[in-house]
């Protein structure tokens, strides 16, 4: 029955916008189904199921095989549908004359480690065998989810602090608690989910995984209350934000991700393994100028992280550094709850002794980050501005008295980006460039939330790369929603960094905004849609500055 | 063959209008004579010298608009000349008198579809099979990824929805017109058995429909000053008009949702902002469109309404049917 169920969950979950609801109908799902198939719903719902058994492109065909259907005309339904999963499940639709429904009864278990892996054992005639025999046995209702499952694009409005709170609130158990449990590899078993949910706190079990991230605010007008002394100032640098683990003797490295990334950075694994103590710390990945002491564009970083064991060229090429900017753990205490201030002495005790270690140099690799002294609310403003002068973003404030919370806890980090205005917003339509530019989508806009649906808030055509407007071009075309003459809009996925001038009152736009000079400053492949700003963000926005 | 001047009916000013007759068929600006296949707004404007239509459509109209045009009626399948052009009327199945138009002409039948759907609709005149020569056809929802569910599937949907909710008022939008009247009717043969209210718009409705003859389930006009409480666990029927926008203030704790064929396409439920939609349409689908070109044993076809594209190609590559493009 546990597949009825997670496909009604599935469609609930699609259709209520509360979160507390949400949070209701997951904590029902959790209460009603067995361990394993909570499991594999937890590893679905977190999007951790991207594994693609065929290609959207593979299914499309062989529907089009089985059934005697037109290819030119699945791919019109495309156009409108825009995705592959949903094509065919709609057109299966009273297609399949079977009326054995003898998969009725599968668990989500059963179609997830068994029926669905199985296939890639076979080869290509008795994998579509396998496929249309499971078309025809499975219920209607359950087409999307085995076809979006096989076709590894399985997505659905929840995120992975939704799945916290549920669990967390479950089982009456803190949420950080649950977000650490989270973490990293998590592989479904029956194991895996009665370790989510145990009421015990094992520390041991804990400690292969990273603290959950505290996240900065954007700055808010009240700070400027406060006095200078009370905070600590440091450059927001434009990297990869990680933490670097070592715990008995294992170095892991993760991002905010989520993501383990040792293969990527094995000379930072190795250097760090060689240091003497154990430790957690917090701080960010950059391609880094040694000469100059400043850090490289984001853009060569890119380069490192989707490679997998970089050779040495590329390590030489692409020289990186992890700056830390916390210490939170120290051989095996953790210290998350001290003071920050507190924090940062013993960062810097820890920093010079393992640097004055002659057999092991970590100064090409490694660094603490520097403070800034402002001597009073303005002269932090002269800073921030010229943070643009040694690649940075800005400056990252952080209260001098505050404890390592999870999560965006508000009012005790906060990041004051440097002008121009930016705001990270999702790609939802393009139209076709005229000139040297003709043949490609290169005219863009982009779209910021609100509440659940996108709004779009500004077009811009300047600031990627001839080899990037290829590149997008080529998904602009795969990923069509629907073409009105030139206009394609588009699936809502990639997010991009718009930097403007200026943000005002616009009656004109549906957003209730107007920018001037809109500009592409950076494609944010790291982030999901879900991560772009909000309408409100960008109120906010609006009213620091007048 | 013959050159599009040719044609009994063609595309001027991107209007259906035949010239032997001299009229329009729900022409979008001020004309002369008008036949109107059904009371939908975007079927009709205003400053038409006359119109013809059914008598349902008529009085609808005149409901919908104040009785102040001149409209002449005819009875389903009563055939008038104009110019030596046979007339008649058909139940096309879209809403309350709602029809085809055939016109014949020295032995040669055209057909207009209008807005038509094949699906079971209790308010309104079955659609009616009509053999002919050549076919317009309305095509909104010509894509083979459009299949109804059975409309009483729907409504348990939707009966579900509000009883799975007791604690929340339900905001159901519908087109007033038509759509409304349906839902009411099928949702009343539903296991919810709470309080329905509606909009003025479509209570207005409601009434004309009562008025001829259709049973439609009384509900009760909305007012602003209803005590939220009384409102829990009630559907509340809305024009699509007042989703957006300071209207939703006036309710609490509310969960909405979008009656429209539509809502068969995930993106557009996404993007539509409202929290479920429902798949119901008063057009036909893809396999409709197919029976209805077929059953008419039309040989040639023109489409219209719609993304004709895939449709035509469709007809002509396996059904060997000829596609018509207007010249518009």
């Amino acid at each position: 029955m546990s597949l009825k169920k997670f496909s009604e969950l599935f469609g609930d979950l699609d259709s209520i916008n509360s979160t507390n609801n949400k949070i209701e109908v997951l904590k029902k799902y959790f209460l009603s189904n067995e361990p394993i198939d909570n499991s594999w719903a937890i590893y679905l719902l977190t999007g951790k199921s991207n594994k693609r058994f065929i290609s959207g492109r593979y299914l499309k065909n062989l529907f089009s095989q089985i059934y005697e259907y037109p290819e030119w005309l699945i791919d019109t339904c495309y156009l409108k549908v825009g995705d592959s999963a949903e094509v065919i499940t709609l057109l299966l639709k009273n297609k399949t004359t079977s009326r054995n429904k003898k998969l009725s009864n599968i668990s989500l278990n059963e179609l997830l480690s068994k029926t669905i892996p199985e296939l890639s054992n076979l080869n290509e005639e008795e994998k579509n065998l396998q496929i249309k025999n499971i078309w025809e046995r499975l219920p209607e209702d359950y087409h999307l989810i085995f076809n979006k499952i096989l076709t590894g694009t399985f997505r659905v409005g929840v995120s992975i602090g939704l799945i916290t709170k549920s669990i967390s609130k479950l089982i009456n158990i803190d949420e950080e608690i649950i977000s650490h449990r989270l973490m990293g590899n998590f592989k479904p078993s029956i194991d895996s989910y009665e370790f989510l949910i145990n009421k015990n706190i094992n520390l041991q079990e804990l400690n292969s995984k990273p603290f959950p991230f505290l996240l900065a605010n954007t700055i808010e007008d009240k700070i400027f209350k406060h006095s200078i002394n009370d905070f600590q100032f440091e450059w927001k640098y434009d990297g990869i934000r990680m933490q670097l683990i070592k715990r008995s003797g294992n170095v892991s490295l993760w991002t905010r991700g989520q993501e383990l990334v040792n293969e990527s950075f094995p000379e930072l694994v190795e250097k760090m393994s060689h240091i003497k103590d154990d430790f957690v710390l917090d701080g960010e990945l950059l391609v880094w100028d040694f000469k100059e002491q400043i850090a490289l564009d984001f853009s060569l970083l890119q380069k490192r992280i989707n490679r997998k064991s970089p050779n040495r060229a590329i390590q030489i090429k692409y020289p990186i550094i992890f700056i830390a900017y916390d210490l939170l753990e120290i051989n095996g205490r953790d210290i998350r709850e001290i003071k920050l201030e507190n924090r940062r002495i013993e960062l810097e005790k820890y920093f010079s002794k393992w640097q004055n270690k002659r057999e092991n140099n970590i100064s090409d690799i490694f660094k603490i980050c520097d403070l800034i002294f402002p001597k009073d609310w303005l002269d932090a403003l002269t800073y921030k501005e010229k943070s643009r002068e040694n690649n940075t973003e800005g400056l990252i404030i952080k209260k001098k008295t505050s404890i390592y919370y999870s999560g965006r806890k508000k009012g005790i980090w906060w990041k004051y980006k440097v002008d121009p205005m930016q705001l990270d917003a999702v790609l939802i339509y393009a139209r076709g460039g005229s000139g040297r530019r003709a043949g490609l989508y290169t005219d863009y806009s982009f779209a910021l939330w609100k509440d659940q649906e996108l709004i779009k808030f500004a077009s811009a055509y300047s600031g990627l790369t001839n080899i990037e407007i290829k590149e997008l071009d080529k998904w602009i075309r795969k990923n069509t929603i629907e073409k009105f003459g030139p206009v394609r809009s588009l699936k809502p996925e990639m997010v991009f960094e718009i930097s403007f001038e200026k943000i005002q009152i616009s009656k004109r736009h549906k957003s209730g905004i107007a920018v001037r000079f809109p500009r592409i400053t950076k494609w944010r492949k790291d982030k999901k849609i879900y991560d772009a700003d909000s309408l409100e963000n960008a109120y906010k926005l609006m009213k620091k500055i007048s | 063959m013959r050159t599009k001047q040719e044609y009994l009916i063609r595309y001027k000013d991107g209007n259906l209008y035949c010239e032997l007759a001299d009229i329009w068929i729900d022409p979008t600006k001020p004309v002369k004579k008008a036949l109107i296949t059904h009371a939908h707004f975007d079927h009709f404007t205003f400053g038409c010298e006359e119109y013809i239509s059914t008598k349902e459509t008529a009085i609808l109209l005149k409901g919908r608009v104040g009785g102040n045009i001149k409209i002449k009626t005819f009875e389903y399948g009563e055939e008038f000349k104009i110019n030596g052009i046979n007339i008649s009327f058909h139940p096309s199945g879209h809403i309350l008198g709602s029809s085809q138009i055939r016109f014949i002409f020295a032995e040669e039948k055209w057909l207009i579809s209008g807005d038509f759907k094949l699906q079971k609709d209790e308010t309104c005149k079955q659609f009616e099979i009509v053999k002919t020569d050549y076919l317009i056809s309305e095509c909104t929802f010509g894509l083979p990824i459009f299949k109804w569910d059975e409309t009483n599937k729907i409504a348990n949907d939707i009966s579900k929805w509000i009883t799975n909710s007791p604690e929340k008022t339900s905001l159901l939008f519908c087109y007033s017109l038509g759509k409304a009247q349906r839902l009411l009717n099928e949702i009343s043969q539903t296991n919810f058995k709470g309080n329905i209210y509606s909009h003025e718009s479509i209570h207005k409705m409601n009434n004309s429909y009562k008025k001829l003859g259709i049973d439609i389930k009384d509900t009760i006009k909305i007012e602003n000053k209803k005590k939220i409480d009384e409102l829990k666990g009630s559907l509340i029927l809305l024009p699509p008009s007042l989703s957006k926008g300071s209207y939703l203030k006036n309710f609490k704790n509310i969960q909405t949702a979008f009656a429209s064929g539509w809502m068969s396409i995930r993106a557009l439920r996404k993007r539509s902002g409202y929290d479920k939609g429902f798949a119901i349409s008063d057009h036909a689908d893809w396999d409709g469109i197919l029976e209805v070109v077929k059953n008419s044993e039309a040989k040639n076809v023109f489409f219209h309404h719609g993304d004709s594209e895939a449709l035509s190609k469709y007809l002509v590559e396996k059904e060997s049917i000829n596609v018509l493009l207007f010249g518009k």
